[in-house]
């Protein structure tokens, strides 16, 4: 069949925004209009020409919007006939739904255009009209199979649930967490591997039309991603024992362990020039203090982006040969905006003068960079 | 007790219609797919494991999307043909499913489908120039 014309550009845009809100699912949506379709395609009304030859009329194409609103339609009358037959076997006091209610159900909906014995209330509902009605139909129309197979539908994916500490057979961390309890999800690091073996496990059942049933595929991929995840938390147990393996990817390594692996101390450089100093940096103050230096750094690592961007600036010009130590001195340049912040936290820490009179100005110049010269002045 | 007997095989006689069309079910093979019947039915919160019952609701449906299009088939021949010229008096006429039909013969089923005949840019469109308030 093909589409027939007549439509507007506007009309079916404005159309499509409507039917965008009430059509939720686009995929049940587009098979129904194909079966719908189907069906108008095999409706035909026979007519006697002149001629006396009987001919079989049937729609040759149809418009657009006529088969889109033909489709509402039926979701809405299927959906009626649940929501019915649903209300009648509540009443009866039933959860699940009975032929019987069904059969009542299409009673009230074809009670509008009538059927044969809507008059008489008290008959057999297995006797009904309705039924008789379809039977008829069954037995008169050709069988129209669908046209596509489809896939098992609605198709479940990934709504496996978490398995439990006592399934996977870990320990729960704490006491207070119950052993059947979800267990919980893995580190970043090997999800990485759990999460390639799920997508072929996925791949597999995807390939498979009229495969197994959706719960003996859950079931095996739930096994499935048990094993991994018993194979991940393993190997998470036993990694602060055991060294980190050799091969594989270096990136994807766990990190180290305090301890673990020899590393040469770093020993701050006797002189800072004042060449390296930033306007808003002030390095002789941690020459004095030398305890400052691990509390900067500590708020060096929130300043990571910046201190990046310096490092590379400066590593090239200050390494130095021989002397200390064979490491290359990493100079940290902290000095942005967002030092403010470290600053004034220093200074509650370590500065008693905060709460002198100065120390009061000096609290609304802390937020500005410029004056970080002052400060200085104060802490010397 | 023969009454009671007969009446139980007069009730089974009226079961037995709908039990056979059932289970004859099996054989035929609704257009709607069974999985997109389930679906709807279980939106609207009827649960039901029987398969046979999905196929029933969808047998149902076909029929009444073919009442609906017979209905809307028939209109659409009941409308005067289109002039033709003698040569091609016999040429068959291409029927298209429209709008108009189609809200004719929801109508009766119930179903209100009113179609706007067209749109406009503003309400003084298409109206005559001299008429027109600016």
């Amino acid at each position: 069949m093909t589409n027939g014309g007549g439509e507007g550009g506007s009309q079916r845009r404005e159309l499509q925004g409507k039917r965008s809100i009430s059509r939720g699912n686009d995929f049940a949506y587009a098979v129904i209009r194909m079966a719908a379709a189907q069906i108008c395609e095999s409706v035909e009304i026979s007519s006697y020409q002149e001629s006396q030859t009987r001919e079989g009329l049937r729609f040759s194409s149809f418009q657009e919007t006529a088969l889109e609103t033909l489709t509402d339609v039926v979701i809405q009358y299927i959906q009626n006939i649940g929501k019915t037959a649903n209300f009648y076997a509540n009443m009866a006091g039933r959860v699940e739904g009975n032929a019987l209610d069904i059969v009542q159900a299409l009673e009230d909906l074809g009670s509008g255009l009538g059927f044969d014995g809507a008059h008489d209330v008290d008959h057999c509902l297995a006797d009904s009209g309705v039924v008789k009605d379809i039977i008829r139909y069954t037995g008169e129309a050709e069988e129209i199979p669908f046209v596509y197979s489809l896939p098992r539908f609605p198709f479940n994916r990934g709504k496996r649930p978490a398995p439990s500490f006592s399934e996977i057979g870990a320990e729960p961390p704490d006491e207070h967490i119950p052993i059947w309890l979800p267990a919980f999800p893995e580190t970043k690091m090997s999800n990485g591997s759990e999460e390639t073996n799920v997508d072929k496990i996925e791949g597999d059942v995807q390939s498979r039309e009229n495969g197994p049933s959706l719960s003996s595929m859950q079931q095996s991929v739930d096994v499935d991603r048990l094993k991994v995840q018993k194979s991940m938390d393993q190997k998470d147990v036993q990694k602060p024992t055991e060294e980190p393996e050799p091969e594989g990817n270096p990136f994807l390594a766990a990190p180290l362990w305090v301890g673990e692996k020899n590393v040469s101390r770093v020993f701050p450089p006797s002189e800072l020039t004042k060449e390296e100093i930033r306007t808003n940096h002030v390095p002789e103050k941690y020459m004095s203090k030398s305890h400052h230096i691990p509390a900067l750094e500590a708020y060096a690592l929130s300043d990571k982006i910046n201190d990046k961007n310096r490092l590379a600036e400066t590593e090239d010009g200050q390494k130095r040969d021989g002397g200390r130590t064979e490491r290359a001195l990493l100079r940290f340049k902290i000095g942005t905006r967002k030092a403010s912040v470290c600053w004034t936290l220093n200074q509650c820490l370590e500065e008693k003068g905060w709460f002198q009179e100065d120390g009061y100005k000096r609290e609304k110049k802390v937020e500005r960079e410029e004056k970080r010269e002052s400060i200085d002045a104060d802490v010397k | 007790m023969n009454h009671g007997q007969q009446s139980g095989e007069a009730k089974h006689e009226d079961d037995a219609a709908l039990t056979e069309f059932l289970a004859s079910l099996m054989d035929y093979t609704p257009t709607i797919p069974d999985d997109l019947v389930e679906h709807y039915l279980a939106k609207s919160g009827f649960q039901c494991p029987d398969v046979r019952l999905i196929r029933l609701v969808a047998v149902a449906t076909q029929k009444f999307v073919a009442d609906v299009a017979s209905d809307a088939l028939q209109h659409c021949k009941a409308r005067p043909a289109p002039v033709v010229k003698d040569k091609k008096q016999h040429k068959d006429k291409r029927l298209i499913l429209t709008m108009e039909d189609l809200s004719k013969a929801l109508r009766e089923y119930g179903v209100n489908v009113k179609h706007p005949e067209y749109f406009a840019d503003s309400p003084s469109t298409g109206m005559d120039p001299a008429t027109r308030d600016e």
